[in-house]
């Protein structure tokens, strides 16, 4: 699968994230031969690293009317194209007795005026919709947000980019841009397993990469000036809220919480912060104290709920051509012609905006695309639903007997028909939390690009219930070992994998998140020596 | 209700030292919630396996090099090496038969098929030489399909690293093919239960007999032998020396040695009140009075000598929070670092600060509060300052040894 087939294309977008992937989808549906490169893994930047939210756009009403009407069409789009991957949580901007409670009326209105449903509800009510709620409040609206799994949502689209013909590399890291008179030709790629290197031409190279768009354009001579700001974020091990709570007032620092699937999560900060450093984020001391603080202002449950984890992202803000001092930065869509801005031809970078979206991105510089293609195809991704998301049929239902194969139904939406599991064997459960079966393993290392323990958490769920990966990430290890016919290979991943989780452990190792990473510890080191079964730590490889 | 003793926790240590105390006439009670770390054994006790990352194979030889904080430092290596053969004696005694010495480490196969230094080995388990020859060529390892806690891919690939020439075979028999329809019961003590009755054991016997051709032992992952005499009736039936390799949790091995430690501490008459928990101390003076548990409530445990053996962080004998450690029951002095930061280091497999914090104590195990020691307040095992035992692989040598030394404390030997 993560093979080079082709070295001619007519375009190759750079980036496996939700927008990279909803490009590479659109390009394939309007039937344009495309190559999607990634460096890591899917969802490996800012689409794995953020809340998980389907904004209704309420959040922006007061300050950005423009992106919160963007927000609720492409939310309406959202819950039709890609239902498996959205929970419909509705969401509530509460009002505490430290708010001003006239901005609420501020807040209604320009929902209203964006296109967003907004309902005002008494104390009470919301209280009853919502106990988890802080039950100070003084006031509260209820709106259109809902809880969306964005590593579904990415591989849906990489799914059917791929049943439309579109061919996908992931650990492929672009080193340089073919150049030839001032217009991009194609990519060079190092394949980050075998340390292959090769050529591959397209007549339109897109730069999807995100924070990473910057040092992609400066490869084109293009400058870009981005402002990467970081967001930390925390887990917490239950799903204290139903309904998505965020504070109704300007935004700020850690006044979203957000259920989804059995656990919660809150956040963000924002802060900006250097480019280099944005391989290698680390959650802070003082963020951690920040969303705790604060997140238990919109639930106090959350003092007493384990954290699992904490984690960062990074926001591809941009600062407008005319402003490079970064005063004005956009939360918008910025979709850039190299060729009329810096006279680069052949090369499109389209970057800022949201996860929400993702979609509007990929259609707008997939337009572009085809113009400079002359390719005349209207874009269907609003209309098409993904794979997947298709209502299942009678006898799927029938079918669904176990947990495991209820769960993956879950994950995988309709398409998890194509889960053979025929022998008992198969179906041994893998990650008793999350109902992942051997047969599901495999099908993702398969059909799914899953060449590690990651990038199967990500697929799969394995490892991301409240266990938090103590026993299936050994057995998934296993399996991957086998199925690959690497079992060394496979240790070594089992150690990237438990240095990867300790990442987000640390920043919040206290209480009984302690206890656990412990407990883990105590298995992984004590119990079986992995420390002195590897040579060397592998990280996201 | 008084006692003579009052062990806090029933896990190696507090089982060692109670053993040690109803042995010597005194009356002992154990309150344990019931969970100990040997939940996690793989069917050896280890008394010093690495010191700085690198491989023991003399342990009492390697004790001087250890920090001055450890708890075998206070106990030298002399009195070591006298414990440990106490310490082995106890087991046997209890019914647990082992193989090793504390003059040199032989190693254990981990679940993942690393050689691993280890000091008394349960019969039936594997034992090889260290840093000598494989005393076999080629070996037959069993495997359980469907039984996915024992990673048989790594287990494998690691003895081939050894050199050893190994043949897999899958077995199966009508019993272990019934438990399989239910994947989430496929856990090594559940199957160690269905194996254990007689028709069982001969079946998995005969499967195992056909696979075994050309090869000089079996190797079976640990699930036979929980409380029974399973696991000696199937190497009686099967035609070559047969050993068992630890699994992943839960284990067979340390629910073996959690319940003959326990009957055998019964049978000398000490109580064990299981499913409770101690919440705090009376004291009287400097000295603990009694102590009182969630069950009994306002009935407290008075006796002359209270021992704390509630483990580390993972077993509740220590806690933190947002801003320090601290030690649950009497909140007594423990040694850690002040600054959260301090406790954890970024990279997973570097040794982290937080595995050696615990209670401190005196030269002779008395523990300390206020910066003054508690006479009659010893704490043992994982609850002790000083040691890691992840890195160390010396968490059952510290509690067994511990565990027996402050019993000779409490009796004035």
């Amino acid at each position: 699968m993560n093979k080079i087939y082709s070295t001619h294309y007519d375009v190759i977008v750079i980036g496996g994230g939700a927008t990279g992937a909803g490009t590479a989808r659109d390009c394939a549906l309007r039937g344009l031969k495309v190559l999607l490169v990634e460096r890591n893994d899917f969802t490996n930047g800012a689409t794995g690293r953020n809340h998980g939210l389907l904004h209704s756009g309420a959040r922006y009403a007061v300050t950005d009317g423009e992106s919160a009407t963007e927000c609720i069409k492409e939310n309406m789009i959202l819950r039709r194209i890609a239902r498996h991957c959205v929970e419909e949580t509705d969401g509530l901007f509460i009002t505490l007795p430290e708010d001003d409670l006239a901005y609420q009326s501020t807040f209604v209105e320009a929902c209203r005026k964006a296109g967003i449903r907004a309902d005002v509800l008494d104390p009470a009510e919301a209280r009853r919709l919502e106990p988890a709620v802080n039950p100070t409040l003084i006031g509260a609206v209820r709106v259109p947000d809902a809880s969306i799994d964005p590593f579904r949502l990415t591989m849906a689209n990489v799914y059917d980019a791929r049943l439309h013909g579109a061919h996908c590399l992931t650990y492929h890291e672009v080193e340089g841009l073919i150049i030839n008179q001032n217009r991009v030709e194609g990519v060079k790629l190092l394949n980050k397993f075998t340390g292959e290197r090769a050529e591959v031409r397209g007549h339109i190279t897109i730069n999807a990469a995100g924070i990473w768009g910057q040092r992609i354009a400066s490869m084109a001579g293009a400058k870009i000036n981005m402002f990467p700001a970081k967001g930390a974020l925390l887990i917490f091990g239950h799903r204290v809220n139903n309904m998505v709570i965020n504070r109704c007032r300007k935004p700020a620092n850690a006044d979203i919480l957000v259920p989804d699937d059995a656990v919660c999560v809150i956040g963000t900060t924002s802060d900006r912060v250097p480019v280099e450093t944005v391989d290698d984020m680390r959650v802070t001391d003082e963020e951690v104290q920040v969303l705790l603080t604060e997140g238990e202002k919109l639930a106090p449950a959350l003092a007493t709920t384990r954290i699992l984890r904490a984690y960062a992202g990074v926001r591809p803000l941009v600062a407008s051509d005319d402003d490079p001092s970064g005063r004005s930065i956009s939360r918008g869509i910025v979709c850039l012609d190299h060729e009329s801005r810096d006279g680069i031809g052949g090369f499109i970078t389209i970057t800022g905006g949201k996860m929400m979206t993702y979609r509007l991105m990929a259609e707008e510089v997939t337009n572009m695309a085809c113009r400079k293609l002359g390719r005349d195809v209207a874009c269907t991704t609003a209309e098409t639903p993904l794979p997947g998301s298709e209502p299942q049929q009678e006898k799927s239902i029938e079918k669904t007997i176990s947990f495991a194969s209820r769960a993956a139904q879950g994950r995988h939406g309709a398409l998890a028909d194509e889960i053979k599991a025929d022998r008992p064997s198969d179906r041994a459960l893998v990650c008793e939390c999350e109902g992942v079966s051997v047969a599901e393993v495999r099908y993702a290392v398969e059909k799914l690009h899953v060449h590690n323990l990651v990038n199967l958490r990500r697929r799969t769920r394995v490892g991301m219930g409240t266990c938090q990966g103590k026993l299936c990430a050994c057995r998934a290890a296993s399996l991957l070992g086998r199925f690959e016919g690497d079992p060394e290979r496979a240790k070594q991943q089992l150690a990237g994998f438990l240095d990867e989780r300790w990442k987000g452990v640390k920043p919040v190792a206290w209480g009984s998140t302690l206890r656990e990473a412990q407990l883990t510890a105590t298995i992984y080191q004590g119990l079986c020596g992995i420390d002195h079964a590897v040579t060397r730590k592998e990280g996201e490889q | 209700m008084r006692y003579d003793t009052v062990i806090m926790g029933g896990g190696l240590s507090g089982l060692m030292c109670g053993i040690a105390l109803c042995k010597a006439g005194q009356r002992v009670a154990i309150v344990t919630s019931g969970q100990s770390s040997l939940h996690f054994n793989g069917g050896s006790l280890e008394l010093l396996g690495y010191v700085d990352g690198q491989p023991v194979t003399h342990p009492l030889e390697s004790i001087n090099q250890l920090p001055a904080g450890h708890p075998y430092q206070k106990l030298g290596a002399e009195r070591i090496a006298a414990l440990a053969h106490e310490a082995a004696l106890v087991l046997a005694d209890a019914g647990l038969h082992t193989t090793g010495n504390a003059n040199e480490n032989h190693c254990r196969i981990s679940p993942m098929g690393v050689m691993l230094p280890a000091w008394l080995t349960l019969e039936g388990y594997v034992a090889l030489p260290m840093g000598k020859d494989c005393p076999w060529r080629r070996v037959l390892m069993v495997n359980v399909e469907g039984y996915l806690d024992f990673p048989v891919d790594f287990v494998v690939s690691g003895l081939r690293k050894q050199g050893l020439d190994v043949v897999v075979a899958d077995v199966v028999t009508d019993e272990l093919e019934q438990r399989r329809h239910t994947p989430s019961e496929m856990r090594a003590t559940q199957l160690a239960k269905v194996l254990s009755t007689r028709v069982a054991t001969e079946h998995l016997a005969d499967a195992i007999n056909v696979a075994a051709v050309d090869v000089d032992a079996i190797l079976l992952p640990a699930i036979i032998g929980l409380t029974d005499d399973s696991l000696e009736r199937l190497r009686q039936l099967v035609k070559l020396p047969l050993h068992l390799v630890a699994t992943l949790p839960p284990s067979v091995a340390g629910t073996r040695m959690q319940a003959q430690l326990r009957h055998y501490f019964q049978m000398l008459g000490g109580t064990y009140l299981l499913g409770d928990t101690v919440t705090c101390a009376s004291f009287n003076g400097d000295a603990v009075a009694s102590v009182e548990t969630e069950k009994l409530g306002d009935m407290p445990l008075r006796a002359t000598h209270f021992v704390l053996a509630t483990g580390s962080f993972m077993s509740k004998g220590l806690a933190a929070n947002f801003e320090r450690v601290y030690e649950p029951v009497m909140n007594l002095d423990v040694d850690a670092d002040g600054s959260r930061s301090e406790w954890t280091r970024y990279d997973v497999l570097e040794p982290q600060p937080y595995m050696t914090y615990g209670v401190a104590t005196t030269a002779d195990f008395h523990v300390v509060k206020g910066g003054k020691p508690v006479p009659n307040v010893f704490a043992i095992g994982s609850v002790l300052s000083g040691h890691d035992a992840v890195k160390n692989h010396d968490g059952t040598g510290v509690s067994a040894l511990t565990g027996l030394a402050v019993a000779h404390n409490i009796l004035g030997k």
